[in-house]
């Protein structure tokens, strides 16, 4: 019994709680308009496979992204969010990511301090012309959030059942 | 209550393969908001947006969700069927279930079905908040900055002006004209090219609507499509050429002489010069770092001389600002440096020149008068040897694309050193003959019968000095063995390469450009001429290689762009702009701060309805707001808010699945 | 450190020479030896005044009140305080001219209990930034250290971290008692109370505590200046500077040292960036 217990995944920031069985995480992926979501869709037209479980949302730049929109994705919805935009300079709106970057470094680790695995929020720089990157990012994201089992702190439902 | 429609695409067997689209259909049913779900096998044909249109008015629909392809394919077209049912063409929303879902997990139907369910729960929940929004019109400015006066901007400048729309012609060095200006004969009909290129830039300098501004760069573009404010530096000249005549009594007299760049340093030029003698405008101008009464205070010669008293030494740098609403990018290209290829002995070998060298030479108004010399010696060379590709194609020591033009040109010099000097032979070492083009491999065909110009296919090893003369060594691949060929001259078709201020002129104009610094165009295939900045279009070699009629055909299609975005008084926009809740704005004024386009100013209201008393509040001017949403995320009062992309709407879709 | 004498002598000038309407400063509590803030608008009342090391609260917070608002203000600041003022000036809450500025040469202040408080100990920059008159003689700006419980939570496992902050979260009442006391919390309508940020969220659950004091940590990341009137207003006792000052030593670190209101029309972290901003955490 003992090592069937101990194959079971668990939650990385609750080790008493226990994934159920099949399960699968569901990671939040923000991405820019111009050129993650390009690079995306590039993924798409390339016919790159990779894992199901990003949903992913478009947004202009990735200075749209509020922090909040990722304390909110992990407060209800998501096991891990990833969150991308154009590459340092490459910005189609000139600064928006180097203004989205200061936010995200602190946001990642302010959630990281109150207890959040540092590998649920993750961000990365993809252009319109590297599909095979998203894949490999997403592939990235989607192994380490497997590792850290559910993500049970906040979930509404949680205190709810409690 | 919202009902909302929601249509999802087969798009043949690229979803339905790999997707249960029936039965996303059904879970999507279960949705309350839902009212009407329906698929079908191409959505965006006639008869599938037929199907929205008319479910629209039949159920009384108040948003679409379309799951189909990714929105930056289709979604202007479902935006279009929404309209013409009636609807606001914004209540639309795309579910991009083909990229991200049936083309990426085509390995695993469930999960793909699932995702895409989830990407539908995430239209809806979205579409729910979404709001009626209407484009925007924002006024024009209709005049056109025409930046480089090569034959690129020379074209785009003439065409331009030619629909009576005003041009600011721009040119960096004293003369327009650019590379064309320097070329004897062209390919492959070997016109002059003075002969058509001289007419053009006196026409762009006779132009009524053409302001020509030589000696002159770009400081600063502020602004955005239709309303941009350039600064733009003119350079002193130290001559007035308002009372100048162009008489040339003050370069004929100066002292000073300087290596001249339009004779490829070849021969030499005054410390006031015009740049050659068919140059427009036909003025000189003083070159402030070699003439000695601007760098030590002595000489003074072209003042005494100048009848007209144009020159004036205390001259300033002056800054002119113009108004434009669209801008012409056409800064051309500079000759790639074969100092690398020291196995050439480039830079040891004096009779080692570059191909634009060996132009100016054969030029009937160039350095030798048209005759070809050996640097060394001044003897006429009998062997020459071309070689090609220096620098293209080549990874490791130069770049790695191909210039395109060397070929041709490489051709062409071997006709103009057999028409030059007579009993002269020709060599050339190439890796292939690219001669794509109207005319271009018969006229190579030709020029190889008519020459008798020796080709070796194979690249060159090495060069080295035997007496006077150099011993060429390369491979010729079609006989597998090494070859040596003695030559007086070696000609090198350098390559091409992007101008070295490109990358610092594309961070000014908010543009971008690729690894090798040329500008890079909105879509390869569908978008060359545009940037991915709206009325900014690119023309000529700053955007890749290119040769002269494709050069004049990328600048005509620029000024058609130019003359369609200026066709009415104003300029439909986007309406995804941000606005502002003057009752949650506090006025901190950090979104002013975050936003790149200066699109946010400050404003007053009343502190309360009819007071007196005012307070600062934000205030968006949605004709220079790009839609970035930086000040959405910033503003911690949420007062702002960006259209298309607000808050409810992107929560809803957190929290949708 | 004692500036009672001198702080009246100040305020009674100003209300004699007709500078001010209302002074904003410290008085007796009334029943022992701490202090209060006090609002005075007759010359009468200054006597009331006084300054020790018993004088905690940050005044720049009554900035925002209908009392001072469009008054001209007499106002008492310590080193934080006046950098908290400094960020009010420059995100155009409180006009210059309005205000006449006694800066104090802050030399630490005490807790209910009479020790020195853990955020002077650590304290930057304990001279006041801005001032029309500055008492006490500056000291300059002390070497930044992370503070100490940051040091010691970011040691620990991440089990037990997620464990304390639960409670944490869990015993926040939502009171906005921590709102309402931070001088940079001047926002017509706080997100928090709006319909986006409140939708989905539950009332008074440790979600909702947990996304509301999250929210606005980040609010202040880069813009807070360590006062601690949050954490001396809340009745739960939470350790609210824990959360700002993570983002603060993480701003510190990472962003050429910035700190926040120390220099003049200089905004918050998240306002500015620089090209050398840390890039290795995005893939």
């Amino acid at each position: 019994m003992e090592t069937e217990v101990k194959d079971q995944l668990v939650s990385i920031e609750k080790p008493e709680l226990v994934a159920p069985p099949n399960w699968e995480p569901v990671i939040m992926g923000i991405l820019c308009n111009w050129c993650s979501y390009a690079g995306s869709d590039l993924t798409g037209t390339s016919r790159i496979q990779y894992p199901p479980n990003i949903r992913i949302i478009r947004v202009p730049c990735s200075s749209r992204v509020d922090p909040w929109f990722l304390i909110k994705s992990l407060q209800t919805t998501a096991d891990g969010v990833l969150v991308s935009g154009c590459h340092p300079g490459d910005c189609h709106y000139i600064s928006g990511n180097y203004f989205a970057r200061r936010r995200f470094l602190v946001t990642k680790k302010l959630l990281n301090f109150v207890g959040f695995h540092e590998n649920r929020i993750q961000f990365s720089w993809v252009s319109a012309a590297e599909g095979p990157k998203f894949a490999k990012v997403v592939n990235k994201v989607t192994e380490d959030i497997k590792k850290l089992g559910p993500l049970h702190l906040y979930k509404k439902e949680n205190f709810d059942k409690k | 209550m919202a009902r909302v429609g929601v249509f999802v695409c087969f798009c043949g067997a690229n979803i339905a393969d790999y997707v249960d689209v029936p039965q996303v259909v059904e879970e999507v049913k279960r949705i309350k908001e839902v009212k009407y779900a329906v698929e079908y096998k191409y959505m965006c044909s006639d008869p599938g947006q037929g199907l929205i249109r008319d479910a629209i008015v039949q159920n009384k629909l108040t948003s679409i969700v379309v799951a189909a392809c990714s929105p930056r394919m289709h979604e202007k077209t479902f935006r279009k069927a929404l309209s013409d049912a009636g609807m606001n063409p914004y209540l639309l929303e795309v579910a991009n279930i083909r990229e991200h879902s049936s083309w990426v997990h085509q390995k695993d139907k469930k999960a793909a079905t699932e995702k895409a369910m989830d990407l539908c729960r995430m239209a809806v929940a979205k579409s729910i908040a979404n709001e009626q929004l209407h484009e925007i019109s924002v006024p024009v400015t209709k005049r056109a900055l025409v930046i480089g006066g090569g034959i690129a901007g020379i074209q785009a400048a003439l065409d331009i002006a030619d629909a009576r729309i005003p041009v600011v012609l721009v040119e960096k060095s004293p003369s327009i004209g650019g590379k064309m200006a320097q070329l004897d004969e062209t390919f492959p009909t070997l016109d002059c090219a003075q002969c058509i290129l001289t007419p053009k830039m006196v026409d762009v300098a006779s132009h009524p609507y053409i302001e020509l501004i030589p000696y002159a760069e770009v400081l600063e573009l502020q602004g955005f499509v239709g309303n941009y404010k350039v600064k733009i530096k003119k350079k002193a000249s130290y001559v007035n050429f308002k009372t100048c005549t162009g008489c040339g009594a003050c370069w004929q007299k100066c002292p000073v002489k300087v290596p001249n760049e339009y004779n490829m340093g070849i021969d030499k030029r005054k410390a006031i010069y015009t740049p050659f003698p068919q140059a427009v405008p036909n003025k000189p101008v003083i070159d402030a770092e070699h003439c000695t009464m601007l760098t030590k205070g002595k000489c003074g010669i072209c003042k005494k001389v100048c009848l007209p008293g144009a020159i004036d030494y205390e001259m300033q740098d002056e800054i002119i600002e113009r108004e434009v609403g669209a801008v012409v990018v056409a800064t051309g290209y500079d000759m790639w440096d074969p100092t690398p290829y020291e196995e050439y002995g480039v830079g040891r070998f004096k009779d080692i020149i570059t191909s634009l060298e060996f132009e100016r030479m054969v030029s009937a108004n160039g350095p030798t008068n048209g005759v070809p010399q050996r640097p060394s010696d001044g003897k006429v060379p009998k062997n020459v040897v071309f070689i090609k590709c220096v620098g293209s194609r080549d990874e490791a020591k130069g770049i790695e694309y191909c210039s395109k033009i060397c070929c041709m040109y490489t051709t062409k010099h071997t006709i103009l050193l057999h028409h030059k000097v007579h009993d002269s032979h020709a060599y050339v070492f190439y890796m292939d003959i690219r001669a794509a083009g109207k005319g271009y491999e018969e006229f190579v065909k030709k020029a190889q019968v008519d020459t008798g110009t020796t080709y070796l296919r194979g690249r060159v090893s090495k060069i080295y000095k035997k007496g006077d003369k150099l011993m060429v060594r390369g491979e010729d691949a079609q006989i597998g063995q090494v070859v040596e060929v003695e030559a007086d001259l070696v000609v090198l078709a350098t390559a091409v390469s992007a101008p070295k201020d490109n990358p610092e002129l594309a961070r000014l104009l908010g543009i971008s450009y690729d690894k090798y610094g040329y500008l890079s165009e909105a879509h390869p295939k569908l978008r060359p001429v545009e940037t991915a900045k709206a009325g900014i279009f690119l023309a000529g070699c700053t955007q890749a290689p290119k040769d002269i009629p494709e050069t004049v055909s990328q600048a005509s299609a620029c000024a058609a762009k130019v003359c369609g975005l200026f066709a009415g008084d104003t300029m439909k926009k986007d309406p995804m702009v941000s606005t502002i809740n003057n009752e949650y704005c506090s006025g901190c004024q950090n979104c002013v701060k975050v936003c790149p386009y200066g699109a946010i100013v400050t404003d007053e209201v009343p502190i309360g309805h009819g007071s007196k008393e005012l307070r600062t509040v934000a205030k968006i001017n949605e004709g220079v707001c790009q839609g970035c949403g930086s000040c959405v995320a910033i503003c911690r009062s949420m007062a702002i808010n960006l259209a298309g992309f607000t808050d409810p709407q992107i929560i809803n879709e957190i929290v949708s699945i | 450190m004692n500036y009672t004498k001198q702080i009246q002598d100040i305020a009674a000038k100003l209300f004699a020479e007709g500078k001010i309407d209302v002074f904003v400063g410290y008085r007796l509590n009334g029943f022992d030896d701490n202090h209060v803030p006090v609002l005075i608008t007759d010359p009468q009342d200054v006597s009331k005044l006084v300054f020790t090391d018993k004088s905690v609260f940050n005044l720049v917070n009554y900035l925002k009140t209908d009392h001072t608002r469009r008054k001209r203000v007499g106002l008492v600041v310590k080193g934080c305080d006046s950098r908290s003022l400094n960020l009010m000036l420059t995100e155009n809450q409180v006009k210059r001219e309005n205000l006449y500025v006694v800066g104090i040469c802050c030399e630490g202040v005490v807790d209910d209990a009479g020790q020195k408080m853990q955020n002077c100990a650590e304290c930057v920059v304990p001279d006041a930034v801005v001032s029309d008159e500055l008492l006490g003689t500056p000291s300059g700006q002390k070497p930044y250290t992370v503070n100490v419980d940051i040091a010691a939570l970011a040691a620990k496992p991440l089990t037990e971290r997620t464990a304390y902050f639960e409670e944490v979260f869990e015993n926040c009442i939502r009171c906005n008692a921590c709102r309402h006391s931070c001088p940079l919390c001047y926002c017509a309508k706080c997100c928090i109370d709006q319909e986006t940020a409140t939708l989905y969220n539950g009332a008074n659950t440790t979600s909702a505590a947990f996304h509301a004091l999250m929210t606005w940590s980040l609010h202040l990341a880069g813009r807070c200046v360590d006062c601690r009137n949050c954490e001396k207003a809340c009745p739960s006792h939470l350790p609210l500077h824990l959360l700002h000052k993570q983002n603060e030593s993480v701003i510190y670190e990472n962003f050429q040292e910035h700190l926040a209101g120390v220099i003049p029309e200089d905004r918050g972290a998240f306002y500015k960036y620089s090209l050398k901003d840390p890039d290795d955490f995005i893939m």
